[in-house]
């Protein structure tokens, strides 16, 4: 699990089908004082984190395989929760 | 996933089997600089990479990559593969917090 920070959001018309309509967010990793800490990266939002927001995101391909629906997807990285 | 943006191809002459049909790009990694646009470099500082492309990703496109064991996911069979597109970007945001730039 990767403990980030919602930085801004990306939106892709070509990919692979099992990201096509999902919203897909850009995050920077945290340390646990909030401070930037590593290069940005992309996720899957289910949960619509709002921006700035802080949320913990995992990077287990075959959990979002099943939350996707898609046996073939290479998604990687999904929100799982917002930090109060 | 990590957003990169596409500064080559990559043509294979002599090929595994397995990658028949396959299509190359050079990938150089956005960091923060990239995405916010401080740095209007195409090649970021971070080491470049090469990813398998079935979405015909062109020299300066933004993309979303995939690396690791989901990189092979969307075959029907394993092929030695680590890092694949996954997605052209049509646009995208990045603003971090002031203070924590």
């Amino acid at each position: 699990m990767i403990l980030a920070r919602v930085d801004g959001h990306a939106v892709t018309s070509i990919g692979h089908a099992s990201l096509i309509g999902r919203t897909i967010v850009l995050c920077t990793p945290i340390d646990e004082n909030g401070a930037s800490a590593g290069a940005p990266f992309a996720a899957v939002d289910p949960m619509g984190a709002g921006m700035h927001a802080r949320v913990f995101i995992t990077t287990d391909g075959s959990w979002t395989q099943g939350t996707v629906h898609d046996d073939h997807s290479p998604i990687r990285n999904q929100i799982m929760g917002i930090i109060d | 996933m990590k957003p990169g943006k596409v500064i080559g191809t990559v043509t294979l002459g002599v090929r595994d089997p397995a990658f028949r049909g396959g299509r190359w790009v050079v990938i150089s990694p956005m960091g923060e600089e990239q995405l916010t646009g401080k740095n209007r470099s195409d090649v970021s500082s971070a080491w470049s990479l090469v990813a398998y492309d079935d979405l015909g990703a062109g020299v300066g496109d933004e993309v979303l990559y995939v690396e690791g064991a989901e990189a092979m996911q969307p075959f029907d069979r394993p092929i030695p593969l680590d890092a694949i597109t996954v997605a052209l970007l049509d646009t995208y945001s990045f603003t971090p917090p002031s203070g924590d730039a």
